[in-house]
């Protein structure tokens, strides 16, 4: 008997999903990514204690695998006697709005810029290299400081700073892709066809510079939230006593000689998010544009 | 190519004097030059007549103007800090600043684009894990612990380095690693990537069909083309380590031009903050340059202008 | 063959790396090295603000007279004898064995030069409250001069044993400040051997002190300063032997080093105290802060001793008179408030705010304790939008009138004196926000009489009227921590200024 070949499902969203779950890297990362969305959302129902609530005579507890650890912290007390896995918990909310809300603005903004430019050359070129300079030539501080002076510190503020501040490796990678893309055959002959501008950037441009986009997006969440620790080390971040992955790590670096953990347990979180981030960002290129695998 | 200078030249002056005037005004809104000037201890007499003597009474226009022809002719005042001229301020601690930029980015390149070219060629490997694992180190770490552990490693432990200082060469060893393993991610993520692309297409392999030798396929052809998003990055990337550099600075006590431009804007310094950002915007105008110049010799196809 | 070479070339480079040692190191070169934490804006002593510029100049220039950081006696130095011929005039006579680093011979000159240079309001000596209260000087001899005060002025004595420094008359006016800022020249304990400005600077004992200096005679051969912003790295290059003596550590790591057993940490009280700020005249328009209830209520919710244990730490103390215990004309005899978060409740419902309110919060320094308070008065209904500045961005907003409530410190320059701390911020000057006549009236009198008597009796008029309306609220005063090597013998001073030129090895 012959086997009659089997006939699989070919619609192309089997295929992506196939492939989605096939792809290590990217289950990786959106299972921590999934994970830390979740902690997020259920901070009040699984933090053991009010991250606000300060405890002057219990400060600086280490956490419980040390020999004077307690169950009652497991993480320890930061430098007020605060629930240290209480904050990291609570910590996710804001390090996740920081990161994605700056990446999703500076994205948009960076996205614009650059494809304008790379695609249209010329004055729109200039215009745009200039606003790139410009930028990269205002110190982030300083705008930072005098926003804070003016306006006051406060998550929109920092994230609408943080958004308006990095748009520039957006748009300067957009750029130069652009650049390429542009004078490749596929597009000079949806030109020829007489496409109109948009339906070109919208079907030629975009669908080759994505690859990069997604790229720089996922190091510019990272980014983001580590800039935003940046921030809360000098004043201008968040303002205490709202927890943030980012002001938890500069608040432990005055005891980091002697109480290590203070700046570990921040970071390793840090780390995690970042790492699923970029898997999650690997992952999406890959899956989406096959030819670019192995 | 004239007018293409010309152009260049006319966005160098427009990108300046844009820049210079905002800063101006941020400086000015944010804090009284007047109190800057006169200190901590100043009586309101005090201020006042320094108001009056340094003409802090005009209207903000006016006083960007006198700044604006006395820096066109190379006087960029005096620092309300130190009371010496800033030019003079600026070109002793730029150096510093310069070397250990230029330092890092080469650190930050050869690290990255061999490491970005071998994920590329085996990815799913462990080459192309370790990779990414050093990436995301790079993002994740914020640079104060990276620099503090290295120190308490190398320095304290081993004793192998000095712990901060700009007197000999090995002083700027551990900076040059914290302030380039910054910039490293970014050029090794946009390398691999760039080589994925670039050797899966066609000409690719028609190349490798023609016979060419593996290494000649990849530097000729893929790394050229690969690598042209990476050269505006670097440029970027460098005129980062200019603003980043502040941490790396302060933690390493090198008293460089970042260093010099947090302080001095916490102080109100206002002349020398007007005058290092004048420095660092002509410096970011001619890296972008630069750049752009590489990329359109590692890819004519890419006309400039 | 090839291999061996190679191996001997890597141990080379190695090697190469370890020989940055630097020749920097501590008692074994008879060198002090020591890390301050901000840079100097200059090395002249009448340039610069800093407390660190303080403990400089007592290393490279001497006054007329010089006050004994125990017995707080004002002993002769540059002077021999002083004599005051009626309360606006003093005269010195001066010692004739004195000679400048640069061989230049003290005398009346000198003395006559620098009264007049500092009394010039042209030359914008910094403070200028350290020196604007005489007139002139005058030589009325080789070694004789007298002083011409413009009125009475009781701290006179105060100042010229501390921050009042002999310059040298012919060097200095040849090169003037921008000279001195680069190569200094005094009568000093210490010469200065080598100025990068801001970083780094080199002293060595002077051979040619004058015997029978109040200062005594230095041991230490040579002395580094570096500047080093960073705590962590201060702590490195203590740890590593590349820094002797550090200062200003923060209470949780002094209590660490000290149990590590490898340094000595000292802990000293400082004249500094910290204070909220009430805008209780109206200057930042109507809010709460205008309600004597409402400031009332919020002194009684800090816990001020629970904020000094936990926090704080070390010598400091809980203060309740808006000056420092020892300052002349202070005392704590004054309305108190006990930590009652139940008063405070009862007394703002009083006031109308049964809920509590919201109100901006500024401060500049120590986060922390911002934190702590925020926590007391979040426990009373009092909600805060805090900002935290700079300093220079504080003082710039809260002297134009735009903070209605703040938490400031203040160090009185380690003036001994009410009028150093008090005068300062409730003379209806830019800082003073409650701007009351009574107050203004009985600072005016102490500030200006010469009778202890009647000044003390001034002073504590204010400050009681302060405390019972509660225009400011005293918080603490302020510690430092000090650790340095146990080759070292140091002891801190109440007045902050540590003395290097007492200190020895062991």
């Amino acid at each position: 008997m012959t086997n009659s070949p089997q006939i699989t499902s070919t619609s192309p969203i089997s295929g992506v999903k196939s492939r989605v779950l096939r792809h290590k890297g990217m289950m990786i990362g959106s299972t921590i990514v999934v994970l830390v969305v979740l902690i997020a959302i259920l901070a009040p129902l699984i933090a053991p204690h009010d991250p606000y609530h300060q405890d002057l005579l219990n400060r600086l507890k280490p956490p419980v695998w040390d020999s004077r650890g307690t169950w009652e912290h497991i993480f320890g007390t930061d430098h007020l006697g605060r629930d240290y896995l209480s904050r990291l918990i609570y910590g996710s909310r804001i390090s996740l709005l920081i990161g994605i809300g700056a990446a999703l603005i500076s994205g948009i903004i960076g996205t614009f810029l650059g494809v304008m430019a790379g695609y249209f050359g010329g004055r729109v070129d200039m215009v745009v290299t200039f606003l790139i300079t410009v930028r990269l030539s205002m110190p982030v501080v300083l705008v930072a400081l005098a926003v804070v002076a003016i306006v006051g510190g406060s998550l929109q503020v920092v994230i609408g700073v943080l958004g308006l501040l990095l748009w520039d490796r957006f748009a300067v990678v957009m750029r130069s892709s652009t650049l390429q893309i542009r004078s490749m055959d596929y597009v000079t002959a949806a030109r020829a066809v007489g496409c109109s501008t948009t339906r070109i950037l919208m079907t030629e441009v975009m669908p080759n510079v994505v690859n990069n986009l997604i790229v720089i997006a996922t190091l510019e969440i990272a980014h983001a939230i580590i800039l935003e620790a940046a921030l809360s080390f000098l004043g201008l971040g968040v303002q205490p006593p709202l927890p943030s992955w980012g002001l938890m790590v500069s608040e432990g670096k005055d005891m980091m000689l002697f109480e290590p953990w203070l700046i570990t347990i921040p970071g390793v979180a840090l780390f995690a998010l970042v790492l699923s981030v970029n898997l999650l960002g690997d992952g999406m290129r890959d899956v989406t544009a096959p030819e670019n695998r192995n | 190519m004239i007018s293409y200078a010309l152009k260049r030249s006319i966005l160098a002056i427009l990108v300046a004097l844009t820049v210079s005037m905002i800063s101006f005004s941020l400086l000015y809104i944010s804090s009284d030059p007047a109190i800057a000037m006169a200190g901590e201890t100043a009586s309101d007499a005090d201020i006042e007549a320094i108001r009056e003597l340094y003409g802090f009474d005009r209207p903000i226009v006016v006083q960007y103007w006198e700044w604006l022809k006395k820096a066109a002719s190379g006087d960029l005042g005096k620092s309300y800090y130190f009371r010496t001229d800033v030019s003079h301020l600026i070109a002793e601690r730029l150096p510093t600043t310069m070397t250990l930029g230029l330092c890092a980015i080469i650190f930050a390149i050869g690290l990255a684009v061999p490491l970005g070219v071998a994920s590329a060629i085996r990815p799913n490997s462990i080459i192309d894990r370790v990779s990414l694992f050093l990436s995301v180190m790079g993002q994740a770490l914020p640079s104060f612990w990276f620099a503090l552990i290295l120190i308490v490693l190398f320095s304290v432990n081993l004793r192998w380095l000095p712990v901060s200082g700009s007197d000999t060469w090995q002083h700027f060893i551990m900076p040059t690693i914290v302030l380039g393993y910054y910039a490293a991610p970014a050029i090794m993520r946009l390398t691999r990537t760039g080589m994925l692309e670039v050797l899966s297409t066609d000409y690719i392999r028609t190349a490798r069909a023609k016979g060419l030798r593996p290494p000649v396929v990849l530097f000729k052809h893929a790394l050229r083309n690969a690598i042209i998003p990476v050269v505006s990055l670097a440029a970027v990337q460098f005129g980062f380590m200019l603003g980043g550099s502040i941490v790396v600075e302060t933690i390493f006590a090198l008293h460089g031009a970042g260093f010099l431009a947090w302080e001095s804007i916490t102080r109100n310094d206002l002349p020398t903050v007007q005058g290092l950002i004048l420095a660092f915007s002509l410096f970011y105008i001619i890296l972008t340059l630069i750049a752009d110049l590489i990329n359109a010799w590692l890819d004519p196809r890419i006309r400039i202008g | 063959m090839k291999n061996k070479k190679f191996v001997f070339s890597l141990i080379g480079a190695l090697a190469a790396t370890m020989m940055y040692s630097s020749a920097y190191a501590d008692k074994s070169n008879d060198t002090l090295n020591i890390a301050i934490d901000r840079e100097l804006e200059s090395i002249d002593a009448y340039y610069n603000t800093a407390r660190e510029g303080i403990v400089i100049s007592r290393l490279i220039w001497d006054g007329l007279l010089y006050r004994d950081p125990v017995t707080n006696e004002y002993l002769p130095n540059l002077a021999t004898s002083y004599e005051w011929i009626d309360s606006k005039t003093i005269q010195f006579n001066l010692r004739s064995d004195v000679n400048f680093h640069n061989g230049e011979k003290f005398d009346a000159d000198d003395v006559v030069f620098t009264m007049n240079y500092l009394a010039d309001p042209a030359n914008g000596t910094k403070p200028a409250r350290n020196s604007n209260w005489w007139s002139n000087a005058e030589k009325l001899g080789d070694y004789k001069v007298q002083l011409n005060l413009k009125a009475e002025f009781p701290a006179a004595l105060e100042f010229l044993s501390g921050p009042i420094v002999m310059y040298p008359n012919e060097y200095y006016g040849e090169v003037g400040p921008e000279g001195m800022a680069l190569n200094p020249v005094g009568t000093g304990p210490y010469m200065v051997t080598s100025v990068e400005p801001g970083k780094r600077y080199k002293f060595s004992k002077y051979a040619g002190y004058h015997s029978g200096s109040p200062k005594g005679k230095a041991s230490i051969g040579k002395i580094v300063i570096r500047t080093i912003a960073e705590s962590n790295t201060q702590l490195a290059e203590l740890f590593s032997g590349g820094i002797d003596w550090i200062w200003k550590v923060k209470p949780d790591a002094a209590q660490r080093i000290q149990a590590q057993g490898n340094f000595t940490v000292k802990n000293s009280s400082t004249m500094r105290i910290g204070y909220l700020n009430f805008d209780s005249s109206g200057r930042n328009g109507e809010n709460p802060m205008n309600d004597v209830r409402v400031r009332k209520a919020i002194a009684h919710s800090i816990d001020r001793e629970g904020i000094v244990q936990a926090l704080v730490q070390g010598e400091s103390i809980v203060v309740n008179s808006l000056c420092f215990p020892t300052q002349f004309g202070c005392t704590q005899d004054v309305t108190k408030y006990d930590y009652n978060p139940e008063k405070a409740k009862e007394l703002l419902a009083e006031a109308g705010y049964p809920n509590g309110f919201e109100t901006p919060f500024l401060a500049y320094r120590n986060r922390d304790y911002a934190e702590a308070m925020i926590n007391n008065l979040n426990a009373v209904g009092i909600t805060t939008k805090f900002t935290y500045l700079k300093y220079a961005a504080f003082r710039d907003k809260v002297q134009d009138g735009g903070s209605p409530f703040n938490f400031g410190t203040w160090g009185s320059y380690s003036i001994n004196d009410v009028s150093a701390i008090t005068s300062h911020f409730q003379s209806g000057g830019k800082d003073d926000y409650s701007r009351d006549p009574e107050v203004m009236d009985n600072l005016k009198i102490g500030d200006t009489s010469v009778d202890s008597a009647v000044r003390k009796d001034a002073y504590k008029k204010a400050l009681s009227r302060i405390a019972d309306e509660v225009f400011m609220f005293p918080l603490w005063s302020y510690n430092t921590n000090y650790a340095f090597s146990q080759d070292l013998s140091f002891n801190p001073t109440p007045d902050e200024i540590p003395r290097f030129f007492t200190a020895t090895w062991k």
